[in-house]
């Protein structure tokens, strides 16, 4: 107990910190989870300071669970999640295969691939969803606009026209609507997290045993069981903290979600409280309740996965 | 023999092209970002200009005029820089503790620091606008700074705390017995030790600091927005003004992606907690 | 001056007692060895002794100060680890100053004991290095002179040998034995190598879980250990332990005979066997009996050459003198 307390007390600091940034406003928001507190009402001005007097109980968490909003959300949520990190690590894993062995080039490859990585969401959501995938003016709407007047061209050619003119004229994809919008974010956090995947497998591989390959060479293996049966099981670990770094940045998942939904297209859970909070103070806190629950159940298992994979 | 050489020769271009396709058209979003960046707004929605125009630059030379960037630029580098400093201030002894004093709790206190990262932060966007108004804090540099520290003093410490459990335990307990104190253990011995680790760490909570775009945007009106702020605001902009925004977006991200390039294995190894070597 | 004093001491890492309560004194200018197998808390107990670790109970004294609660670095200690522990961002100077640096002394001071310490370590030509540009022994010196510098009561070392190749480790285990008489200065010294136990120390402590289980000279223990972990512990190779009716013989549980206390003979052999291996050093001859119904195999230390080979019978005969008895608690029998 005697010389270790002071190097012990060093870390109250932080904990302190993070007790405050967590405690306080979570238990505010519990607080109000459980009263009538709007932000705007003429008829119940009283409703509009948050007061014990104005208890709800179960009240909002009843609203919050019978609003179709709500269950989208919740929906919505997961298959983002889930998509981004199915997507991120199939693509990070063939990817950095590919450009795991030397070719001419290859560091300069690294430094293309791994840029996305460091784009701000907030320009990511901007970039994909105005100058690429706008229907109209984005890079989509370009070419798909170049094509059907090349198709228009072709058409009204003399002699090889009839041969083009049952051609369809190609429709753009809107990425603004309320499912499409969901593949956009998918697309555009994939771009972003494909790289951080490669990098991580890639990393993983070069630690690969050679000799273990040499020998399944030597065995007659085949590359696809060299790569079942040695590469993937190698992979294992990295695959696991993938998920799990990734699965704790897009549980909050919101700027580029904000950007491409504009209020009125695609909801997850951190977008349906902000757009409760505009108004409803309880229904927002009860639906953050819930965002707590559910990150915390996801917490929970990866947190037991981390436990084992990082303290040895 | 002749034909296994010969078809692994095939296979060596074909995997190299492949490659190059991948990163090409991982980082062509960039590039495109960047080719608008020097078109006119007109020409930048015009299918004749794809990518042959006649370059400009007045998209970057309006920018302040267009977007006031360089306030928004300040604020991003003033709240980014300090917020770093002041978590690595706290982060540093604490993940210290940890590594060199642990104690039963040790573990758990690290799960527990983590798991705060994993909370939703919409969860709490009322009570923080609130009580922020309340104190006179809202959009102010020192909320911003704080609020950055921390979101990323978690990772921070468990980054520090990978880093410093590497150095031998000895190293710092021959320290104890050359008779230093443990402001002097953590001054003379692992500062200059982790150097590299602390650095990484460092760069990384100020990459992401300045990519933060949730409290960033919700906390901050005009004095202390950043420029997740500044492109947040100008999401939509219909088409019209596709050039000054791509050259606004490429001055926001270049910095920090040519940051990231340089120190790319820094990085990924700081964020795999040590775990992949 | 360096008398160090454990009174009660006793260790535990959350529920596991690793040190039960323990008594030791070591005379100032003492050689003491800690010496037992991997695990007996033989670290531990160093650790304690330097203030690394805190002790659960119990006082430790250095000089008849109580030092239980004082900080490792105002012990007045030096210790070299078996990982030599140098800083690695610093040159070998840089690291032989660091502990001066700390307590202050003057810059002619510190280049005045830097250069003595080097001369006597044989590190001139690398003041300059930093440590991954040393070799093993070098690295090992360099710890040693950040060690002898600072003027210590007393050198506690952990294992500091165990990293070396075996050339190496008796050059060094030479040095330190000549440095200790060189400077008559307290060392505690811990190994599980009981070879480096016989021919360093003037006090052998063997642990046992935490335990003492004897303390005493190193012929001492040789001649009588007081129990079969200690005999079986100490001299190389192993004493040959032996129970049933042929220990009842010698109204014992069991008994022991060292391999050089058994002699190799023509004909009347108290007991009889067939040679396993026989390995032939020159000087000696091991040889490693079987069928002789006292034990799965005796060791047996033959003087000279004696040319027996695989399969050959045997014929022994242990001297009266030196059989040692001990009892169904395995605690020497007078
Ligand atoms: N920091 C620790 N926490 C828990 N148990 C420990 C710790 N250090 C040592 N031990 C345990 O104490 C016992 C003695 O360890 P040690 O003193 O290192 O043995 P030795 O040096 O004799 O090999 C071992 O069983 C070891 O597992
Ligand atoms: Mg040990």
């Amino acid at each position: 107990m005697s010389n270790r307390t002071l190097p012990r007390l060093l870390q109250t600091p932080a904990v302190i910190l993070l007790l405050i940034w967590m405690l306080v406003p979570l238990s505010m928001t519990l607080y109000f989870s459980f009263i009538r507190y709007v932000l705007n009402n003429l008829r119940r001005p009283e409703w509009t300071t948050p007061s014990i007097e104005n208890w709800r109980g179960f009240g909002n968490y009843n609203f919050v669970l019978n609003n179709q909003d709500f269950w989208l959300a919740v929906q919505n949520s997961l298959l983002i999640v889930c998509s981004i990190l199915f997507l991120t690590v199939i693509l990070g894993v063939l990817i950095a295969v590919l450009i795991n062995k030397a070719f001419p080039g290859r560091s300069l490859v690294r430094v293309l691939l791994i840029s996305p990585f460091f784009v701000m969401p907030a320009v990511n959501a901007v970039l994909w969803i105005n100058m690429i995938l706008d229907p109209v003016l984005g890079l989509q709407g370009l070419a798909v606009g170049g094509i059907n007047a090349v198709i228009a061209d072709l058409q009204n050619a003399p002699i090889i026209g009839p041969f083009f003119s049952l051609w369809p004229a190609l429709e753009p994809i809107s990425f603004r609507a309320t499912q499409t919008s969901a593949y956009a974010v998918i697309i555009m956090v994939t771009w972003q997290w494909t790289p951080f995947a490669v990098l991580i497998f890639m990393t993983s591989l070069q630690s690969e045993d050679q000799q273990q390959k040499e020998a399944a060479i030597l065995d007659g293996a085949s590359a696809w069981s060299q790569f079942r049966f040695l590469t993937l099981p190698h992979l294992g670990r990295p695959i696991a903290i993938v998920v799990m770094i990734q699965a704790i940045f897009h549980l909050s998942l919101y700027a580029e979600i904000e950007i491409v939904s504009r209020g009125n297209g695609n909801k997850n859970l951190p977008y349906l409280i902000g757009e409760f909070a505009n108004n409803n103070i309880g229904a927002a806190s009860a639906t953050g309740i819930f965002a707590v629950i559910l990150a915390n159940i996801v917490a929970i298992f990866l947190l037991r996965m981390i436990g084992k994979t990082l303290m040895e | 023999m002749a034909i296994v050489a010969q078809n692994s020769k095939y296979g060596k271009a074909g995997r190299t092209i492949l490659a190059w396709g991948v990163g090409l058209l991982f980082f062509f979003p960039i590039f495109w970002l960047v080719l608008t960046s020097f078109k006119t707004d007109a020409d930048a929605v015009k299918p004749e200009f794809l990518f042959f125009f006649t370059p400009t630059l007045e998209n970057y030379l309006n920018m302040t005029e267009n977007y006031d960037y360089w306030r928004f630029a300040t604020n991003s580098v003033i709240t980014s820089v300090f917020a770093t400093l002041f978590t690595l201030a706290v982060g540093i002894p604490c993940a210290y503790a940890m590594a060199f004093n642990p104690s039963r709790g040790t573990k758990d206190i690290l799960m527990w620091m983590l798991s705060t990262k994993m909370l939703p932060a919409a969860a709490v966007l009322y009570p923080m606008t609130f009580l922020t108004k309340s104190m006179g804090l809202f959009d102010t540099h020192f909320l911003v700074i704080m609020v950055l520290s921390l979101i990323n003093l978690p990772i921070v410490v468990w980054m520090l705390f990978t880093y410093f459990k590497e150095i031998p335990k000895e190293i710092i307990e021959a320290g104890q017995m050359d008779g230093v104190n443990t402001l002097g253990e953590i001054r003379e011995i692992l500062i200059p030790l982790a150097w590299g680790g602390i650095a990484s760490t460092a760069l990384l909570c100020f990459i992401f600091c300045w990519n933060e775009a949730y409290w960033t945007v919700r906390l901050t009106t005009t004095e202390a927005a950043t420029l997740s702020k500044l492109i947040e605001g100008n999401r939509a902009p219909e088409g019209l003004f596709f050039g000054r925004l791509s050259a606004v977006s490429a001055a926001a991200v270049g910095p920090i992606v040519v940051l990231g390039w340089f120190c790319q294995k820094q990085l990924v190894q700081g964020l795999t907690f040590g775990a992949v070597k | 001056m360096g008398r160090i004093v454990l009174e009660n001491v006793t260790k535990s890492f959350g529920e596991t007692q690793v040190i039960p309560p323990l008594n030791l004194e070591i005379d100032d200018g003492e050689f003491a060895v800690f010496v037992g197998p991997s695990g007996c808390g033989k670290s531990t107990l160093l650790r304690l002794i330097a203030g690394l670790e805190d002790t659960t109970s119990g006082r430790i004294l250095i000089d008849d100060a109580d030092v239980t609660e004082v900080s490792p670095s105002k012990r007045g200690l030096s210790m070299v680890f078996q990982t030599y522990a140098l800083y690695p961002h610093m040159t070998v100077r840089k690291n032989i100053a660091f502990p001066m640096r700390m307590a202050g002394l003057s810059e002619e001071e510190q280049e005045k004991r830097i250069m003595t310490a080097a001369e006597s370590l044989n590190l001139v030509d690398y003041l300059d290095r930093k440590p991954g540009q040393l070799s093993g022994g070098q690295r090992q010196r360099v710890a040693i002179g950040r060690a002898i510098v600072r003027d210590p009561s007393a050198f506690l070392f952990d294992e500091p040998l165990s990293n070396l190749d075996a050339a190496l480790r008796v050059g060094m285990r030479l040095e330190i034995t000549e440095m200790h008489e060189r400077m008559q200065t307290t060392m505690i010294y811990v190994t599980h190598d009981q070879v480096e136990a016989m021919t360093m120390a003037n006090k052998i402590v063997v642990l046992r879980a935490g335990v003492i289980e004897q303390v005493g000279s190193p012929l001492e223990l040789y001649r009588a250990p007081q129990n079969l972990f200690v005999a079986g512990f100490i001299g190389s190779p192993k004493m040959n332990l032996i129970d049933g009716p042929q220990a009842q013989k010698h109204g014992a549980t069991t008994i022991g005979v060292r391999p050089e206390h058994i002699d190799v003979v023509e004909s009347g052999g108290a007991w009889t066997g067939t040679v396993g291996v026989a390995e032939h050093l020159g000087s000696d001859t091991f040889f490693y009996v079987h069928g002789t119904g006292l034990a799965e195999t005796l060791t047996v230390r033959a003087i000279g050459d004696v040319s027996l080979k695989h399969g050959d019978p045997i014929q022994l005969a242990p001297r009266a003198t030196e059989i040692h008895r001990f009892d169904a608690d395995g605690l020497r029998l007078p």
